[in-house]
């Protein structure tokens, strides 16, 4: 009987070619975004996941609010350098502890030099101590986990590093030359160690750790604090909870001791609900939970959403065309019925049925993953794979649970009211009237159409706020202006400003694609306000091209500049109030004394990050006074439109000053791409996703018409002989999918304003909603539908009604 | 082999109930051959389906070969469809996606029949009824002769001691009912097979030895065949 059903089932789908690829194709391309997303979420999951040793390896957070983007406190990746030390003397669980340098952003990466050739800038070296294989377990190659950062002035490379810069993993015993900013001396380090490269992705990811020697001690003067990443490898029964609470008391008395040194006191720092805290967590949950944004499981719970509904889509394809189709197939189940087949057995029968059709969408799907992988590595910047996943059978019994599942949703219900035919009506002959289904069937349509019509709002707001975004005056002239990863030098300065068409060469501390916070709080009439400061060079306003909306901008002419004058944006200028030009505020520095500053212009804010963040608050100052920062910014403003030439220009005289160290930079019109790059990604995502779930829709509609109208083909028929227009017909035809689309579209206004205002809140600069786009999906899917249905209404209708009515 | 007695059949609408059958007792023995007659809408198909467990009567007992069957189980039933009935339909009822053989093939296979003894028997039956050549072809590509031939083969296929046929020739011409009354009269006669059928032909009644003729839900008269050729 099994074989039998099979023919049967396969003579069926080929007898209705036409739907069967719907449902097939369908099933594939919602099933293929559903397993790229499964892959993307087993690369995440896979983090820290390359050994069991792992299992104890934990990371340590602080914290603290040095160097968080919103200047408020946060529990960081990156902790005071002490803390290694605090744990390694004072808790005994602590098997190993190790501080590794943390991905700073300042520069693509160190100059490596072997021997004589070119200089190559390789990112990821990372300095560490000791103790950095013995807490994390990676595999030597070449060397040994405890020999390996034994002394000073030694590098362990990866593998792929190796291969790249020696072509073989037997290099043990040569130096490389490492030279870290541009004017290093540079450092000569042997190669002690290779290290294989780990299956499955790291968070602590690096092409070379180093151990120079900077990360074997802490800063003596306790107003000196290093932040790097601490590790450790605690042993085996450590219960983290109790260990959490003892690291909370340690470092309580450590913040204590280390502000008596800063001759601050615990009491005034740790005010205004902000506290202090140290813990611990296991490194397999470091990737999922970054310090200052939601973690990728957060970030994609949108995608994750969306793939689910677009397979959801076409599984009501699949349940649709089945209960439509289910009308050819009553006589066979009733005929069984009689012929001795259990009920049991029917819905095996269908089950089997629609299993087939899952497997060839499966069998697709993989193809189709082949094929749109490169594409989707390359846009979502991953690297997924396959079928070289190291995780393959994990993936093939996801993929088993995902056809058993899909087979379930889709061919249940069908062979569900296929195999509950009742024989006497079915053999009776009047099972076309009584067919069940048909409500089941009208809400799936109308469920259909309110995921499109929600994806179509989605997409027009989505246009709209881009668009917005785009064009936003961003408060500063983004073109012709670059900035080079280097610190301000005057001789170097001096020779651009010599390059004809540089107008002016300029630092600061904060500017796009680099925006370094310093909080700072300030008196101002007796009131506290916390400000973000940047400190610049006379020349980087202007360069930058801000706006002055009151009073001036630092200038040469004035020498208080250098002193104590201060620019505020306008953020900041309203928290201090009105009438502000010449008025001073104070500050109390580090050693207790009191600086004062004057006011002496307001600029318009201008734009350091995406438009998801407010502009901060924040005071320019040229002066050193009250302490300054640097943070590799050197920026420079032209006039010229030969571009390429001036770049030319100015990486001459960086060769001839910086020889060992190749030049860095980007432009501004680059770093704004790359603030919009990620919402880009999303929304293009978003326009497909849609695009194939309307045609989704779309496809499932037209069939399900077809056999509607195949249906009523006698009916039709009869009302033709009786007088009925073709337009008549059409128009029956259309009435009543008309009603379930635009039933779809009133539920759809709702469900998207909630949606889409929730999406339009995360940017701090925003359209309000518009109208435009609900209307237009409203009119969109109207016209559409009724397309789709005209096009077999009207077959139906200009048939020939002799040739339906003959059949009788 | 079929004992009926007292039984009834209402459809109710708004509360008044619609009789379709009435006090219907009967008695039908192994290797009798039936008619079942009647103006339109008397109640016969509803008669036939009751007899065939597809439908249930309203009230009334029905024994099926000694056995109470009035309210059966779809594992039982199954099992009497399976061993005991094989039906017969006006509109043949051949599965479409089915060729000839496959048609006849499966009850065979809900039998649970083994292959060799499967073959045979489907060999035998395309062959007594002529239609070996046809054995590939799937339904639409037949007469409807031809495809009731199939039918009535495949009724018999699992070997069962009634057959229920619901005006088997209504579709047929006279020619091709005829060799199909003939089929009836001469497995009736020579295989002993119990056959009910429904018919509105006095000629195709003939071949039975027994007609019931119902009117509005009654039986309203039996008589046994030579007696009314006789009259
Ligand atoms: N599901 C039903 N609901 C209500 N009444 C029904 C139903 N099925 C049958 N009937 C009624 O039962 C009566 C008998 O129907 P049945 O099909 O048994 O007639 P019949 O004798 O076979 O007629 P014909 O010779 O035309 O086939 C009819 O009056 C019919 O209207
Ligand atoms: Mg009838």
């Amino acid at each position: 009987m099994f074989k039998l059903n099979l023919k049967i089932a396969w003579r069926n789908l080929w007898k209705n070619k036409v739907y069967a690829a719907i449902n097939i194709g369908g099933l594939a391309l919602g099933l293929t975004a559903f397993v790229l997303m499964l892959l993307y979420i087993n690369h995440e999951e896979s983090y820290d996941t390359w050994s069991t040793d792992l299992k104890n390896v934990y990371q340590i957070r602080e914290r603290h609010d040095f160097f968080t983007p919103d200047n408020k406190e946060h529990w960081n990746e990156i902790s005071n350098s002490r803390i290694a030390n605090l744990i390694r003397s004072k808790l005994p669980q602590a098997v190993a502890v190790t501080k590794v340098d943390n991905d700073w952003g300042f520069s693509n990466g160190f100059s490596l030099k072997v021997d004589n050739a070119d200089p190559v800038i390789i990112s990821k070296i990372k300095d560490s101590d000791s103790s950095f294989f013995k807490v994390f377990p990676y595999q030597f190659l070449q060397g040994s986990a405890d020999k390996a950062l034994e002394n000073k002035e030694t590098i362990v490379l990866k593998e792929s590093l190796a291969m790249q810069l020696f072509g073989t993993t037997k290099v043990l015993g040569k130096t490389i030359k490492i030279v870290r900013w541009r004017s290093d001396k540079g450092t000569a380090l042997t190669i002690t160690g290779i290290v294989a490269d780990p299956k499955f992705p790291q968070s602590v990811s690096f092409n070379a750790i180093t151990r120079t020697g900077n990360k074997d001690k802490d800063p003596e003067n306790p107003t000196n604090n290093n932040y790097c990443l601490v590790y450790t490898k605690l042993n085996k029964s450590s219960d983290t909870a109790v260990l959490n609470q003892t690291l909370q008391k340690l470092y309580v008395d450590f913040k204590k001791n280390l502000l008596n040194g800063q001759k601050k006191s615990y009491n005034d720092i740790y005010k205004d609900g902000k506290s202090p805290g140290l813990k611990v967590i296991p490194i397999e949950t470091v990737h999922s939970n970054p310090p200052y944004t939601s973690g990728w499981f957060d970030k994609l719970k949108p995608v994750m959403a969306i793939s689910a509904f677009l397979l959801l889509v076409s599984v009501i394809n699949f349940i649709n065309l089945a209960t439509a189709q289910s009308v050819q197939r009553a006589k066979e189940v009733g005929v069984k019925k009689v012929l001795g087949s259990y009920k049991r057995q029917l819905t095996w029968q269908f089950l089997i049925e629609s299993a087939m059709q899952s497997v060839i969408s499966l069998f697709l799907c993989i193809i189709l993953i082949e094929v749109v992988l490169p594409a989707f590595n390359n846009h979502f910047k991953v690297d997924l794979s396959f079928w070289h996943n190291a995780q393959l059978f994990v993936m093939i019994s996801q993929l088993f649970g995902l056809f058993v599942f899909v087979t379930l949703l889709a061919g249940f219900y069908p062979a569900w009211i296929l195999s509950n035919f009742n024989p006497v009506s079915v053999l009776k002959g009047n099972y076309e009237n009584g067919l069940k289904g048909i409500a089941l069937r009208n809400v799936l349509v109308i469920f259909q159409f309110i995921i499109s019509v929600t994806f179509i709002i989605s997409i027009g707001v989505m246009e709209m706020q881009s668009r917005y975004m785009n064009n936003k005056d961003l408060g500063f002239e983004r073109g012709n202006l670059i900035n080079i990863k280097t610190n301000y030098e005057d001789d170097f300065a001096e020779r651009l400003k010599k390059i004809p068409g540089v107008e002016y060469v300029a630092t600061t501390t904060q500017i796009m694609g680099n925006a370094f916070n310093v909080p700072e709080e300030v008196k101002y009439k007796g009131n506290a306000i916390n400000l973000n400061t940047v400190t610049v060079t006379m020349d980087a306003l202007p360069a930058l091209g801000v706006k002055v909306m009151q009073g001036r901008i630092f200038s040469k002419e004035y020498k208080q500049d250098t002193v104590n004058t201060v620019v505020l944006n306008e953020a900041a200028a309203n928290l201090f109030g009105k009438n502000l030009i010449g008025q001073t505020y104070g500050k109390v520095d580090w050693e207790g004394k009191t600086n004062i500053f004057q006011i002496v212009g307001i600029i318009k804010n201008y734009h350091n990050e995406g438009f998801d963040k407010a502009v901060l608050p924040t005071v320019y100052k040229v002066t050193s006074l009250g302490g300054t920062s640097n943070t590799n910014n050197l920026l420079v403003r032209f006039n010229t439109s030969k571009y390429k030439e001036l770049i030319s220009k100015i990486e001459n005289e960086w060769k001839i000053l910086y020889p060992d160290f190749p030049m860095e930079y980007t432009s501004m019109d680059d770093e704004f791409s790359k603030s919009l790059e990620e919402n880009n990604r999303f929304m293009n995502m978003i326009i497909l996703f849609s695009i194939v779930s309307v045609s989704l829709s779309l496809l499932g509609l037209f069939a399900l018409s077809t056999f509607v109208a195949k249906r009523r083909t006698k009916e039709i028929a009869v009302r033709k002989v009786l007088g009925a227009s073709n337009i008549q017909i059409v128009n029956l035809l259309n009435k009543s999918f008309l009603t379930l689309v635009i039933a779809a579209n009133l539920i759809s206004w709702p469900i998207a304003y909630i949606i889409v205002k929730k999406w339009l809140d995360g940017f701090a600069y925003r359209i309000d909603m518009p109208v435009f786009p609900f209307i237009a999906a409203t009119l969109i899917s109207v016209i559409i539908a009724i397309l789709t249905v005209s096009i077999q209404a009207r077959k139906a209708a200009v048939t020939d009604p002799v040739n339906a009515l003959k059949y009788e | 082999m079929i004992q009926l007695k007292n039984i009834e059949k209402y459809y109710s609408s708004k509360g008044i109930k619609h009789y379709v059958l009435r006090h219907v007792t009967t008695t039908i023995k192994q290797g009798e051959f039936v008619s079942i007659m009647g103006p339109s809408g008397a109640g016969k198909s509803t008669l036939l389906n009751i007899l065939g467990m597809l439908e249930e009567p309203t009230y009334g007992n029905y024994e099926f070969m000694d056995e109470d069957v009035t309210n059966l189980n779809e594992r039982k039933r199954i099992e009497l469809y399976r061993n005991h009935i094989g039906f017969v339909f006006q509109a043949y009822h051949l599965i479409d996606e089915m060729t000839v053989y496959e048609n006849i093939e499966a009850p065979l296979l809900y039998k649970k029949i083994g292959s060799s003894e499967r073959k045979s028997r489907i060999a035998d039956l395309l062959d007594r009824f002529n239609i070996v050549a046809k054995k590939d072809l799937f339904p639409n590509q037949l007469s409807g002769g031809q495809q009731q031939l199939v039918g009535i083969a495949r009724a018999l296929a699992a070997q069962p001691s009634i057959i229920l046929a619901d005006e088997p020739t209504g579709n047929l011409q006279s020619a091709q009912a005829e060799e199909i009354m003939q089929l009836f009269q001469k497995l009736n006669k020579e295989e002993g097979i119990t056959i009910i059928q429904v018919t509105h032909s006095e000629k195709n009644a003939e071949y039975g030895n027994r007609i019931l003729h119902i009117a509005d839900g009654v039986v309203k008269d039996d008589v046994a065949v030579r007696d009314s050729v006789k009259i």
